[in-house]
């Protein structure tokens, strides 16, 4: 069982490489249950990749992964398979099959896991279709909708199963005011009414510290920082307060490392 | 855990016990109809021995209804867990539930 009950997820030690280059290099995060926690960083630290290791979708090269007191890479297959039920996750891209109508994409989960009957499944994609807002788009296919409202579709697909953990994927990324703010709302109030705990990746600030109960900042393989969103504000960790304030320079550099400008220049086309 | 079953309890009295679920889901959904299909008056269905439920539950509920109002009876539900409270609020079907005030 994992140490600590007050949590849902727990990584402890965990190193993860792709090739010779380590995403995260033995990293313990916390994910307190039933609260809003928010992964944030700059592009291409390694968020979705923290998502996909608490997912079960990639195992650590080095590691624990808890999650609902059980270490991941320990298990079977089919316990995976079981495991993967209770988590929910809204991908970046709102991944709905285009192919099929919204009723469907909801559905989806519903008639892969279960073996409810057809009256049951349309309860549930009505309950999960009305709590976002879309009951009345049921018939629509994904290219009739615009791009807040198929990230609003794909949430009412991950909640399909009632999952107890549910991970967003930059759920911000691309979304006009409006559709910010619906989702939002939907977050915090999908994490309050059911008691779910949410895990957002992102790195839109002010959406995220305006929901997020605890934030981790992560880069160079490791947790920079942790707390609420208003101790991270009054941090004095020079990376931190560069992330915090959306600083272009500073202790990570606005130039990627390269030559010296003027000898780059003067030194013409000679080499 | 015990097993999820749904039964009749004293007169006019439908009672849903243990665990709703995925997997517990279908057989009380035809459980429930055989039991509404043979009532002839008023029933009160009572949860206060749900143990937990999913999303489940609420279809079930709702599943029980359908079947009330095609066989021309009454149903009214009582002891409605905080689970399916909860789920019933985000999914806005505390106004469609036919719920009775706890009787005390």
């Amino acid at each position: 069982m994992s140490a600590c009950n007050d949590f849902a997820v727990e990584l402890k030690g965990v190193t993860f490489k792709r090739g010779e280059r380590s995403i995260f290099n033995d990293v313990d995060i916390a994910i307190p249950r039933g609260k809003v926690t928010a992964i944030m960083g700059p592009s291409g630290c390694g968020k979705t990749t923290l998502l996909r290791l608490i997912a079960a979708q990639l195992m650590p090269s080095r590691g624990e992964v808890w999650v609902a007191g059980n270490n991941l890479p320990s298990l079977s297959r089919s316990e995976l398979f079981d495991m993967r039920k209770q988590m929910g996750v809204l991908f970046q891209s709102g991944a709905l099959f285009t192919d099929l109508d919204v009723f469907e994409n909801v559905a989806f989960p519903l008639r892969v896991h279960t073996k409810l009957p057809d009256e049951m499944i349309r309860d549930i994609v009505l309950m999960k279709l009305e709590a976002v807002g879309l009951r009345g788009a049921i018939e629509l296919m994904p290219d009739e909708l615009s791009g807040g409202m198929k990230r609003r579709v794909a949430l009412a697909r991950a909640i399909a199963l009632d999952p107890q953990i549910l991970m967003y994927d930059e759920p911000f990324a691309g979304q006009d005011p409006i559709a910010m703010g619906v989702l939002v709302r939907l977050i915090r109030l999908l994490n309050d009414a059911l008691g779910i705990t949410s895990i957002v990746v992102s790195h839109d600030l002010a959406e995220t510290a305006s929901i997020a109960d605890y934030i981790y900042v992560v880069g160079d393989a490791q947790v920079l920082g942790q707390g609420t969103p208003a101790e991270l504000m009054e941090s004095n960790n020079p990376r931190i307060r560069q992330f915090m304030t959306g600083a272009a320079d500073g202790p990570v550099p606005f130039h990627f490392p390269a030559p010296a400008y003027a000898d780059d220049l003067l030194r013409g086309t000679d080499a | 855990m015990s097993e999820a079953r749904i039964e009749r309890g004293a007169e006019g009295e439908l009672r849903m016990i243990g665990v709703l679920d995925y997997s517990s889901g279908p057989a009380l959904r035809e459980a429930g109809r055989a039991l509404i299909a043979d009532s002839r008056s008023a029933l009160m269905l009572d949860c206060s021995a749900i143990e937990r439920s999913s999303s489940v539950g609420l279809s079930l509920l709702l599943a029980f209804m359908r079947d009330a109002k095609a066989a021309g009876v009454e149903l009214r539900v009582t002891a409605l867990p905080d689970d399916m409270e909860k789920i019933a609020k985000v999914s806005g079907l505390l106004d469609i539930l036919p719920l009775e005030a706890s009787r005390v």
